[in-house]
């Protein structure tokens, strides 16, 4: 068994021990005193450096370990080659395109897809990408050229740090489908029909996307500030955006006016 | 900073340009609806890049990209494909496009690759 340092959260303060790392176990020594078999393990989610562990064994418990980046390299290897998850192996390429822009130096690798609760891992044996479910944003079963030939391929576009990234997975088309099929599942509450938002709702939504702000939308759609605010409405009620800033617009006060007139007097005196 | 000719047959697609790449200290050369008015902007105005949608009517953006490029084989195009047409890239590539964006995009990622094709 190897040790390594980590920092493990308990009783919830972080503590300093030294991680065992076995086969088949994680081992986390006193004051934690707790072995954590891979195959108990139903959920690995990563935030920051901090590597979240939900195991069953009698009960249902958290652990929640940090260290630097390459001892959790090693545990995420281990616990998603072991875990309890819908597994396939597989070619994929993460990320493929970035904010509607491809990857140029994107390549297909062979590892292995692992589906847990809160999200999908790819895993090759220099790479864990893990995408939240909450952070799925669509999956698609589409077809890309792969040496020369359209294939069947799984696309899921999820955010990253606020960034639109799409990755994509290759595999026999039956074990695809059954992928797309699991991963529809998966997020389904996320489903619309399509038909929520009308023509300009759309041109407004995708503006967004793109980055562009209220002046920008206004002025580019040509439309009033109140209709812009109704439509706002609408897509925060659907739970397709949320506010992340409120601007006030002004009008100078008489004292305002009169402090500008002069400014400008002595501007041009 | 560069001069660019933006190609795409919706209105609404090409303000987005526009704006993004204004807002990135870009200056819009012009802008063309299809792929034969964009080859003729193209031997008018000399833009340092074009941005050029795929899908269009009268000649669509790999015919006019080989047209933009027979006039000037040095020509800097960014192709704008849609989703689900990401296989016309390599058809662009080969017809010499330097670059490509998604439909639909963000305007950081845009800037970025405008940038990286104007410098290479």
């Amino acid at each position: 068994m190897k040790e390594v340092p980590a920092k493990v959260e308990y009783n919830k303060q972080w503590v300093v021990i030294k991680l065992g790392i076995g086969e088949d176990r994680l081992v986390l020594p006193a004051p934690v005193n707790k072995e954590i078999l891979f195959k108990t393990v139903l959920d690995v989610a990563e935030r920051k450096n901090v590597l979240i562990i939900t195991a069953k064994t009698d009960t249902e418990a958290v652990y929640k370990i940090l260290s630097v980046e390459k001892v959790l390299a090693i545990l995420k290897k281990m616990i998603l080659a072991s875990c309890n998850a819908y597994r396939l192996m597989a070619y994929f390429m993460s990320p493929a395109i970035k904010g509607g822009v491809m990857v140029k130096e994107a390549q297909w690798e062979k590892g292995s897809v692992v589906v847990v609760n809160s999200g999908i891992w790819f895993v090759s044996p220099i790479k864990q990408v893990c995408v939240p479910v909450t952070d799925v944003a669509s999956i698609e079963l589409t077809k890309r050229e792969v040496q020369g030939k359209p294939t069947e391929v799984v696309k899921i576009d999820h955010l990253e740090n606020g960034e639109v990234v799409s990755s994509l997975v290759l595999c026999p088309l039956s074990t695809l489908q059954v992928l797309y099929n699991f991963l529809k599942e998966t997020t389904k509450g996320m489903d619309m029909k399509g038909t929520e938002l009308d023509g300009v709702d759309q041109q407004v939504a995708m503006l967004i996307y793109s980055g562009m702000d209220s002046h920008a939308i206004e002025n580019m759609l040509n439309i009033p500030h109140k209709q812009l605010d109704a439509i706002y409405d609408k897509i925060l009620k659907l739970g397709l955006a949320e506010v992340v800033i409120i601007r006030r617009e002004v009008q100078l006060t008489t004292k305002g006016v009169r402090y500008i007139s002069d400014a400008t007097k002595s501007q041009t005196n | 900073m560069g001069k660019i000719l933006i190609v795409d047959d919706t209105l609404f697609m090409r303000t987005l340009l526009k704006n993004i790449l204004f807002s990135g200290g870009h200056t819009i050369a012009g802008e063309a609806g299809d792929g034969e008015e964009a080859v003729a902007k193209y031997k008018e105005l000399k833009p340092d890049l074009v941005t050029m949608d795929v899908v269009m009517p009268k000649m669509n953006g790999i015919e006019a990209l080989k047209g933009i490029k027979a006039l000037d084989p040095a020509a800097r195009v960014v192709m704008c494909t849609a989703v689900g047409q990401e296989q016309m890239v390599k058809l662009a590539i080969k017809s010499g496009a330097k670059g490509y964006i998604v439909k639909p995009f963000q305007a950081p990622k845009v800037l970025e690759e405008v940038k990286n094709v104007l410098a290479s």
